[in-house]
């Protein structure tokens, strides 16, 4: 436990140092997730996070260095060489992992490629003529058995820890089903007897800054700063409902229940795509998930709720 | 053919037939597995009532889920029950047939969050066995349970505080009346 | 290593001609050769597949293959995965590669079983049938090429997904043929002296193959036979109307599944290993290390089947397991990548054409290694999962791993097989064509997976547009590049210079540099000794 735990300081400096993308990057750090309570932790956004987001920019920057996009995408941008915008705890978690894999693995293929380059340089034919007859170098062996398990062992530390705790599931304060069909989602919201089919938008009836694609009728409307259980299940063959901004995708597999959570923390309108094949409009039945205040969605549940709506259940 | 040659082919075509074999064993024991281990969210059969009740309170939550074939209603009548670690809870779900045929359904069954599948016991389900409804007939389906005590024995099930447990009717595809 | 060798009688004269030579041939060479022929083929109908997909995605609103509401997309990615698979880098790198290099790295005189060897051929022809008539008999099967039911079962009720599974049942038969093949050849017919310590890399990675394929294709075999029986006869072994598990399937199919990807790279491995150590002109560094390490991977790669599985909602401790497997696989790998560069650390390197290929496998295998590694984390995976990062993963490994292994291994033995040399100046320029090229296309995958792009999407939001733009302009570049292949092989054929029987110099020295270029049509009749 020792070990881990100083693995897992090394990895919060690491990443508050080069990863630290969020206004608050330190509060999915204190998620001991069953014991959250709603909107307990809103964003801070001290000043410390900040410079090193800009350090995180200028680094990322520096790397891939025609980036036109990097800020706040809750959608894909142009040109777009990274994640979207986290804006969920786990989310969150998962960014900094990737890119600290993101940074361990860069220097593994650029270590590679300089030996390459060293070697087709240094031992080409014209500058050395006569070939070594060595074929073994038993220590040599050993450490480059070594050292990728030294780097393996370092990288499942963290690895292990975001599994666990996108498996632990808080407390949820609203739970809503997300049913697949060919090809389209029907959302129902058990406790407060909605359901409706969210069906994307065609072309021609897109209005103006709408995504062609990503656009569906119905959103779903949910909380901010809320736990909400997601639970998914399908009519007919296997979906899978994803919102890369959540870090959350899971399949929708008929005759069973799948469960997962989400707790979005910024205002927004997040789009996602079916990510499982499910036959011909298999690109067509996107995912739209609106994350409003609190008093926002008690007012959306109001207008929602009138005779008209067919009760959950059937 | 040489010897040697005769006995390395025996070996190695019967290694096949053993992975062939076990792949058609594949799907008896990948039941069995998941009704040993919840894998899935599979719920156990109680052999036996609990014999201790815990002061943990878990919320169970219904879900009901029809496929399109099947042309009928089916829903919990309440959305969910707070039970104790040990307690028996008795549930119902409603379904009526709303072709004018008789049909008949099979349900398939698990719990979320998965894990909790090993602890979840069912005494009594409409879900062991094929329903039949007539034409417009209606019916309630009980379904008996209790939480596995020695989830609280569980550090990895503190968590879990509230159990969905999930039905989905099927028009069985040869029912065996 | 050396091999005292004794050129055996030439017996041109005693074996069947015409027709006869090539549908009854038992010979481990001409069979070689016709899954040569046939993997060029598969490569020549799964590439324009690919050259297809790529003009439908160049841009937004892609309307090329949008028939049938977008059904003839998704049957052309799945024809493209099962032909580049099954009918392409299995035929070449296993059948054709494995067929002719095997018995002669070995000093054997054929294979254990010839008749056996042609079946295993001839089954492939009429595999390759079905699953062409898949692509056409009604709607199409649509299912990509892992056919998850129930879209395979409900989801396709037309015969078209049977002709696609019987198509795999055949191709699996000719497998498993095969795969006893080589095992007892490998393990039964080596020259007097060559200890398994002392066969060539190439030798091993076709023997780890082969027991790959043994113990996964039945279970390919048995997942197809269940599904065939749901979709035909009644039973419920994956519909979940009948008591059946769909997740049941995906579970076979990778224990299957993941196997394969190596089945396809481990040869590729042995090749690349000959290449290296060819043109530094040195053995192989490490050389036990090497062996054993493609053993490993091909145990490992029985234990990591659910990784690819990772959003189907499993146990949190199995994909915790899942994950630390499949991390493990990394170790073997960098061994074999570290000891190719050792190879050729002192060496005297010259750049053939075989040679840039090995060096271009070596850096963009480290590339789809690492990627690899990231999508092993079952947390990170959730979030590329069916994105295009694996797209542009798989293809890594595969498209420039495997695919680079077929092409360093061709232009090293097609003064081999056919006795007539290949000028260096045209294979240099394919291979930066090619390097360039599928760079170009997979690449920016990266970013569109990253940026959340789904996979096997016909039509995608506009944002996505500019890095599909690039890599459709990298698969009209790598798709000329392939043209321009098929006219270097038939420039080598027609006007290339007389093959010496080692072309190489000192670097070759396994058995088959020993025997003229081309060797005589029986060899090793009499073993030769190895010292």
């Amino acid at each position: 436990m020792r070990g881990l735990q100083t693995i897992d300081s090394f990895l919060q400096d690491f990443s508050g140092l080069l990863c630290a993308h969020n206004a608050c990057p330190r509060e999915s750090e204190e998620l001991p997730v069953p014991r959250l309570k709603a909107g307990a932790k809103d964003c801070k956004d001290p000043k410390g996070p900040k410079q090193s987001r800009k350090r995180l920019h200028l680094f990322l920057t520096l790397i891939f260095s025609f980036v036109p996009y990097l800020a706040h995408a809750d959608h894909p941008k142009p040109w777009q060489m990274y994640y979207q915008d986290p804006v969920t705890p786990v989310m969150d978690h998962l960014y900094d992992f990737h890119t600290l894999l993101l940074c361990i693995e860069g220097t593994i293929v650029l270590i590679v490629g300089a030996l390459l380059i060293y070697v087709i340089i240094r031992f080409r034919a014209s500058k050395n003529a006569a070939p070594s007859k060595v074929a073994h170098n038993t220590l040599l062996e050993v450490i480059w058995t070594a050292i990728p398990v030294l780097i393996l062992v370092f990288i499942a530390f963290p690895s292990f820890k975001l599994l666990y705790m996108m498996d632990v599931t808080p407390k949820a304060d609203l739970t809503i089903k997300a049913i697949g069909n060919q090809w389209y989602w029907t959302y129902e919201y058990p406790d407060h007897n909605i359901r409706f089919d969210s069906n994307i938008v065609p072309e021609d009836q897109l209005k103006s800054g709408q995504f062609r694609l990503l656009e569906v009728d119905n959103r779903v409307i949910v909380p901010t700063h809320t736990n909400i259980r997601i639970i998914t299940t399908s009519s007919d063959v296997l979906h899978s409902w994803a919102v890369p901004a959540f870090g959350v995708k899971r399949d929708s597999v008929p005759g069973r229940l799948n469960e997962t959570w989400f707790h979005v923390k910024k205002e927004g309108v997040y789009y996602g795509q079916c990510s499982e094949l499910c036959g011909v409009k298999h690109g067509f039945m996107p995912i739209v998930v609106e994350a409003v205040t609190k008093a926002q969605f008690e007012q959306w549940l109001v207008s929602k709720k009138n005779p008209a709506q067919t009760p959950s259940g059937g | 053919m040489k010897e040697y040659h005769r006995s390395t082919l025996i070996i190695l075509s019967s290694l096949a037939f053993v992975m062939l074999a076990i792949t058609f064993a594949s799907s008896a024991l990948f039941r069995m597995f998941c009704e040993k281990t919840g894998h899935g969210g599979t719920t156990q059969v109680a052999k036996r009532l609990p014999i201790r009740v815990e002061q943990r309170v878990i919320t169970v939550r219904f879900n009901a889920d029809i496929q399109p074939q099947l042309p009928w209603d089916f829903k919990p009548l309440q959305k969910e029950i707070k039970v104790k670690a040990g307690e028996v809870g008795l549930a119902f779900y409603h379904g009526k047939n709303l072709s004018p045929h008789h049909t008949v359904g099979m349900a398939t069954y698990n719990v979320t969050p998965h894990k909790a599948g090993i602890y979840f016991n069912k005494v009594e389900c409409f879900c062991f066995l094929e329903q039949h409804l007539e034409g417009e007939q209606a019916t309630d389906f009980p379904v008996q349970f209790f939480i596995d005590p020695d989830i609280v024995k569980d550090p990895t099930m503190d968590d879990v505080d509230t159990i969905t447990l999930s039905y989905t009717f099927f028009r069985l595809k040869k029912p065996s009346l | 290593m050396s091999y005292a060798t004794t050129i055996d009688h030439v017996h041109n004269a005693d074996h069947p001609t015409g027709w006869r030579r090539w549908v009854l041939s038992t010979n481990h060479k001409d069979i070689g050769t016709m899954y040569i022929i046939f993997g060029a083929f598969g490569a020549l109908f799964g590439s324009t597949l690919s050259l297809l997909i790529r003009l439908q995605l160049a841009h937004p609103h892609g309307t090329l293959l949008s028939g049938g509401e977008f059904q003839i997309y998704n049957i052309v990615i799945t024809a493209h995965g099962l032909l580049m698979i099954f009918f392409f880098v299995m035929p070449v790198l296993i059948g054709g590669f494995g067929n002719w290099f095997v018995p002669l790295m070995i000093g054997a005189p054929d294979m254990a079983f010839p008749r056996l060897n042609n079946i295993s051929f001839w089954l492939l022809i009429p595999s390759l049938v079905l699953l062409t008539l898949s692509i056409v008999v009604g709607s199409g099967a649509g299912t990509g090429w892992t056919f998850y039911p129930p879209l395979s079962s409900i989801g396709h009720p037309d015969a078209a997904v049977d002709f696609m599974l019987v198509s795999l049942h055949l191709a699996g038969a000719s497998s498993i043929l095969g795969a006893i093949n080589f095992i007892t050849t490998i393990f039964n017919m080596r020259a007097p002296g060559m200890t398994m310590h002392k066969a060539p890399l190439f030798v091993w990675g076709i023997l780890v193959t082969a027991f790959l394929l043994l113990l996964a294709v039945p279970v390919l075999a048995g997942a197809i036979t269940m599904l065939l029986t749901d979709r035909g006869f009644g039973t419920s072994f994956f519909e979940p109307a009948g008591g059946g598990d769909p997740l049941l399937f995906q579970h076979l199919f990778w224990f299957f599944g993941h196997p394969e990807v190596y089945i396809m790279i481990l040869p590729a491995f042995g090749v690349i290993s000959q290449v290296i150590s060819t043109f530094a002109r040195k053995p192989v560094f490490g050389y036990l290390g090497m062996a054993y390490a493609m053993v490993s991977i091909g145990v490992i790669g029985f234990v990591v089947w659910a990784h690819h599985m990772f959003t189907v909602g499993m146990d949190v401790n199995a994909n915790a397991y899942f994950t630390a497997a499949t991390l493990i696989i990394a170790v073997p790998t960098g061994i074999k990548i570290f000891s190719w560069i050792a190879t050729m650390w002192g060496g005297s390197l010259t750049f053939e054409t075989p040679m840039l290929y090995a060096i271009g496998f070596i850096i963009l295998f480290v590339i789809g290694g690492v990627t690899g590694v990231t999508l092993a984390n079952g947390g990170v995976d959730i979030s590329l999962h069916d994105t295009y990062f694996v797209v542009a993963h798989f293809h890594y490994v595969l498209s420039m791993g495997a695919l680079f292994g077929i092409f360093a291994g061709f232009y090293y033995w097609f003064p081999k097989m056919t006795g007539k040399m290949i000028p260096e100046w045209m294979g240099n320029i394919h291979f930066w064509i090619t390097f360039v090229g599928v760079n170009l296309i997979f690449f920016p995958m990266h970013f569109l997976g990253l940026a959340g792009m789904p996979r096997r999407i016909p039509d995608y939001p506009d944002a996505y547009s500019g890095w599909n733009y690039i890599a459709s302009l990298g698969a009209l570049l790598t798709f000329a590049g392939a043209i321009y292949f098929a006219l270097i092989v038939y420039y080598g054929f027609k006007w290339g210079k007389k093959a010496p029987s080692n072309p190489w110099g000192p670097g070759a020295t396994t058995l088959e540099w020993t025997l003229p270029s081309p060797p005589p049509f029986h060899t090793f009749e009499t073993q030769p000794h190895v010292s």
